[in-house]
């Protein structure tokens, strides 16, 4: 049994305290994971960072007969990591861009274009800090859909909400963001 | 602002549930009862609602440029690029040498490899890639594997071994299959569709026989069912069965998802209910679903749903295409081919342009369809009824397969007879595969048909009647269905030893389909593993009572136990049923449930002579038999025969030849290696030497505190020998305690302790 399976059990036992233990230990799993992962794709491969982290969860918890409350926990621990992650290496990679340690691109690469991907990531990350200090339960909703690629039952689920709710509350919070970041573009 | 912001999000979502434009503007107009703010915050959220160019509708990888983490992570993480080029050829793992890497998976490295002991042979060895755990693989495979280790088939490549290489990589040993895809190798050869169907049916055998021995594939596509030559005749053979439950890896729709973006995988054989987050729902019927895949592949050129198209769509999008998308028929997809391809692939099925649709139509179209059913209940329900239908196709016989509903009405009649037609080919296709089906499969089947004849009547009877008895016949179905899938998780929970869980699948099983023997007997064998006599010989007796033929090797031991559990009646009942059986069988079946029981001294003289008949058999054999699987059984049972020889002797009075082949049992390398002890005691008696006598029964009450204690620190109610080992050790030390000590032995407290272990452990 793995670190993670032992916490999850914990958690569907009704011991929520141990959920704060999560976050760190998947946060390594997915760091080293992701790292790993493209290092191996061959130049212009992608990494779909949601299904790194589906199959993270396949990795670390596995087959063990984990219940809804504990699968949960594990995929609000993942979408956090996994935001936090992306965003760590966007900001990294903006400061590397603006002068850090400078290095050539190649010239085929599209370096307008990915630069604009990461500015994207971190206004959106931006926008979403700001929804969370407003509405907290919206912004866990965008995480779980966004970064863990939760579907609609899925995430119905995991905040024990039906799946209209989460439906209308998902047209909601998208709106929210793209009226947010469009005022950003305007201004 | 916190009253703005709800009222804002409350009309934003009123506003949703209103469809005409004009309508929804003047509700929002009303609503903000002329709070300007509130008006233009709600018509920009309705606004943005609109617009499809929203930054959380592009999935997030597309943010994530590579490079991004790597560069980065590669001067941080500990694991060296060179450590995922594998080992070099000419380097050991473990008794292995390495030859030549001749594949990369998405598991791994897969290399030609020597073995140096205990046999020299060649193999091919599958090194894990880093990044899944070791000890977790290897623990996963440790449960599986004697479920893997049952799988005999000419069609299944073996799984020899696995361990963990020196930079703790786990590793797989697999017999070696020089082969080639079997989608190529149908059109490298331009194989005909009779001849592309014939392979199709080996292959549905392989699959079925390891779904009866509780094993799924869950990665059954082209690349692992290789087409090798024999005596120049194409053989099918799957490799790495077991070896995706082992890695836990090929579960998901995710996994394959992220290794098709990097050109090792494809979704496009993945089932539905695969394409699902939940690992722990897949079963046999999705093996079904790939079959269904490869069929339509081998008939049309083409995967349901094309590889390319499934990799250009984004990752939900990929998910609803194989949860909900229904694919065209297979004659559909031919006939909507342009010209160029429809004559490529006519050309290599050896068809004319014209006839490549036509001669699809009809019952493969549905034999496909129905494998691919997104319900999966709705599939077919074994690969073997699957493999049926096809056979049923070349042999110009209707398929059962058929449209859902439009038929219905008007075939209703006809389809009756169809189903006592099917339950009857089905049979003959069961002896058509010989080892593969096995005899209770015929039984059910018949059994099932006489169900089925008893409602059929009825339904003649009157019309209302018959819907009653249609939904009767569903109902069976589908009853036998899920017992099926029943037993096979309860085999996977009780091979990975947990009890609770095999123990309520098969009691579930035995709720769902109480006529059925084989779910009684499945318990049965669970409890008698477990040292349950009791609530063993209880099942036993039901599986009997309803029609068990008492002559399967699944009955091994079963005589012994009802025995054991004084249940006379039950005993003789199953004595006189085995008696006029051949005592030929190499694992002896037979034989020791007769020596159990009382014996005349010709009687058992002639048992003597049948077991050292299979002894010579086996001495003569080669080392490489042709017939691999007799092969394999005479070697496995060899000590166990020694034993049972001697037992035989024993019996029969010929004490001399008793002692040498029951000492040589206990030489031998066997499961139940030191059961035949209080025979020899009770032989040295009978031979006068007291001394010798006592001894060998010390020797027998030392194993007996071993075996003992073992259960007890097991928290089982036996030791992990065999049971029917056990059961037979425990009556033979009985009785030696009474030949040689002159008393009946005292109850050992670890009995009523092991009972109790016993009890418990089935218990949530």
């Amino acid at each position: 049994m793995t670190e993670i399976t032992r916490i999850l059990e914990q958690i569907e036992q009704g011991n929520t305290a141990s959920a704060a233990e999560l976050l760190p230990l998947v946060y390594a799993a997915l760091r080293r994971m992701a790292g790993y992962r493209l290092q191996r794709e061959k130049p212009g491969q992608t990494l779909q960072a949601t299904a790194l982290v589906h199959e993270a969860y396949i990795q670390l918890v596995g087959n063990a007969e984990i219940r809804w409350e504990g699968r949960s926990h594990f995929f609000a621990a993942a979408a956090e990591a996994m935001r936090r992650i992306l965003v760590d290496h966007a900001r990294r990679r903006k400061s590397v861009k603006h002068g850090g340690n400078f290095e050539r691109q190649d010239l085929m690469s599209d370096v307008a274009a990915e630069s604009g991907d990461v500015d994207q990531l971190l206004d959106l990350d931006a926008a979403l800090t700001r929804l969370g200090t407003e509405d907290p339960e919206m912004a866990k909703l965008v995480e779980l859909r966004y970064f863990a690629g939760l579907s609609v039952e899925e995430t119905a689920r995991a905040l024990g909400l039906s799946p209209r709710t989460v439906k209308r509350n998902w047209a909601y919070a998208r709106a929210w963001l793209g009226r947010e970041l469009n005022e950003g573009e305007s201004q | 602002m916190k009253s703005f912001r709800s009222s804002e999000k409350s009309i934003f979502l009123e506003a949703l549930d209103i469809e005409s434009a004009e309508e929804r503007l003047a509700f929002v107009q009303a609503a903000c009862r002329g709070d300007q703010a509130l008006f233009s915050s709600v018509s920009a959220l309705l606004h943005e609602h609109e617009r499809e160019d929203n930054p959380v509708d592009t999935p997030i990888a597309a943010s994530c440029a590579p490079g991004l983490l790597a560069s980065e992570e590669s001067s941080q993480d500990d694991m060296g690029s060179d450590s995922f080029l594998g080992p070099a050829p000419g380097s050991m793992i473990g008794p292995y040498k390495l030859m030549e890497q001749i594949g990369e998976g998405g598991f791994g490295l897969v290399y030609v490899a020597d073995q140096q002991t205990p046999i020299r042979r060649r193999v091919a060895l599958k090194i894990i890639k880093p990044g899944m755990e070791s000890r977790e693989v290897l623990t996963r495979f440790e449960a599986e594997r004697q479920a893997i280790a049952l799988m005999d088939h000419p069609n299944i490549a073996r799984v020899f071994d696995a361990g963990v290489t020196a930079t703790a990589q786990p590793y797989f040993v697999m017999e070696l299959v020089r082969g080639v895809p079997l989608t190529e190798y149908c059109d490298g050869q331009q194989l005909d569709i009779v001849e592309r169907l014939q392979l199709f049916v080996d292959l549905c055998s392989a699959v079925q026989h390891a779904h009866q021995k509780g094993i799924i594939h869950r990665d059954l596509k082209p690349s692992n069912v290789l087409v090798t030559l024999q005596d120049g005749r194409p053989l099918v053979k799957v490799i790495d069965f077991g070896v995706a439950k082992a890695i836990g890896q090929s579960l998901t729709i995710r996994t394959i998802y992220t290794r098709f973006a990097s050109m090792v995988g494809t979704p496009a054989y993945m089932s539905p209910e695969q394409a699902g987050m939940s690992t722990s729902d897949i079963d046999t019927r999705s093996d079904i679903y790939s079959l269904g895949v490869l069929l339509y592949e081998l008939l049309t050129g083409a995967t349901p749903f094309a590889s390319d198209r499934l990799q250009s769509v984004g990752f939900d999008e990929l998910r609803r295409i194989i949860r909900e998308e229904e694919p065209l028929r297979p004659s559909t997809r031919l006939s909507t081919l342009n010209n160029q391809i429809a004559t490529t692939i006519a050309a290599d099925r050896r068809l004319d342009p014209s006839r490549l649709a036509s001669t699809m139509k009809r019952d493969l179209d549905w034999v496909v369809m129905k494998a691919l059913d997104k319900d999966r209940n709705r599939r077919y329900a074994t690969a073997g009824s699957m493999a049926e239908d096809v056979s049923r196709f070349l042999m110009h016989q209707p398929v059962v397969a058929c449209p859902p509903t439009a038929w219905y009405r008007f075939a209703k009649f006809a389809r009756r007879n169809k189903v006592a037609i099917s339950t009857v080919s089905s049979v003959s296709v069961a002896l058509l595969f010989g080892t593969v089906i096995s005899v209770w499969q015929a039984q059910v089947a018949i059994r099932e048909r006489d169900e089925k004849e008893v409602a059929l009547t009825e339904a003649r009877a009157a019309e209302e009647k018959s819907n009653k008895a249609r939904d009767e016949l569903e109902g069976f179905n589908q009853r036998l269905n899920s017992t099926t899938v029943l037993l096979a998780s309860g085999r996977v929970h009780a091979d990975a030893q947990r009890w609770p869980e095999a123990y309520a699948a098969y009691s579930r099983a035995t709720e769902i389909l109480p006529r059925y023997y084989l779910v009684w007997l499945e318990r049965g064998r669970l409890n008698a593993r477990l040292g349950r006599w009791d609530a063993a010989a209880g099942d036993f007796s039901r599986a009997i009572e309803i029609g068990c033929s008492a002559q399967q090797a699944e009955l091994l031991g079963v005589p012994q136990l009802l025995f054991y559990a004084g249940q006379s009646e039950g005993y003789e009942r199953i004595r006189k049923e085995i008696e006029p059986f051949g005592h030929d069988n190499p694992m002896s079946v037979v034989t020791r449930g007769l020596l159990v029981g009382d014996l005349s001294l010709n009687a058992a003289a002639e048992l003597a002579a049948s077991v050292e008949r299979i002894l010579s058999n086996a001495e003569s054999r080669q080392p490489f038999s042709s017939d691999k699987l007799q092969h394999k059984y005479v070697s496995m049972y060899y000590g166990a025969n020694l034993y049972v020889s001697g037992w035989a002797h024993l019996r029969a009075g010929n004490t001399e030849k008793a002692i040498e082949r029951l000492q040589q049992s206990n030489d031998a390398e066997w499961f139940g290696k030191g059961i035949a002890l209080p025979l020899i005691a009770i032989a040295q008696h009978r031979a006068g030497r007291v001394d010798e006598a006592l001894r060998a029964f010390d020797d027998s009450q030392r194993l007996l505190n071993r075996l003992l204690d073992e259960s007890v620190n097991r928290q089982s109610g036996a030791p992990a020998i065999p049971w029917v080992d056990w059961i037979e050790f425990l009556l033979h030390h009985r009785a030696a305690c009474i030949v040689v000590k002159g008393h009946t032995p005292a109850t050992d407290p670890r009995v009523q302790q092991m009972e109790l272990a016993a009890d418990a452990a089935i218990l949530y």
